[in-house]
């Protein structure tokens, strides 16, 4: 099954996203839920 | 992840940012997003680097392309993850709305 597992920590992480702004993971962290959606592919 | 866009605002309401992650570049991200009018944040994720961070098994992922998501709560905690058995193995938005509003 996955590395992470329910009802832990998330592993944070940040990344740069496709308008060249950085997106941090927990700097959401005490404002927002995030959905995170691993799409292998757009078409 | 039009099923996605589609219910944007509601997603909003619930404090819930969503990002999505793929293999492609800025460019293909870019011109996706204007084509559907996409709302969300895109990372493009060439060397599968969440992809492997968030998924064990990258075996799994080889085999197709197979959709993920996660939800993640405000503590940062992980609270939700669901992988896809084929490519239209995507869990309904209300399903996630009704997990969202149990957190």
């Amino acid at each position: 099954m996955a590395s992470v597992e329910v009802n832990k920590s998330a592993p944070d992480f940040e990344f740069v996203d496709f308008k060249g702004e950085v997106f941090k993971l927990s700097n959401f962290q005490g404002k927002k839920n995030v959905l995170i959606v691993l799409n292998r592919g757009f078409v | 992840m039009m099923q996605l866009q589609h219910d944007y605002e509601e997603f909003v309401e619930k404090d819930t940012v969503i990002v999505a992650i793929g293999p492609e570049n800025a460019e293909a991200f870019q011109s996706y997003w204007e084509e559907h009018k996409l709302s969300f944040y895109g990372l493009p994720d060439k060397k599968h680097t969440v992809l492997k961070m968030y998924g064990q098994k990258v075996n799994l992922f080889k085999l197709g392309r197979m959709p993920a998501q996660m939800l993640i709560d405000k503590e940062g905690i992980l609270r939700y993850v669901h992988y896809g058995h084929s490519m239209k193995d995507i869990p309904e938005n209300s399903e996630i709305f009704e997990l969202i509003d149990t957190l």
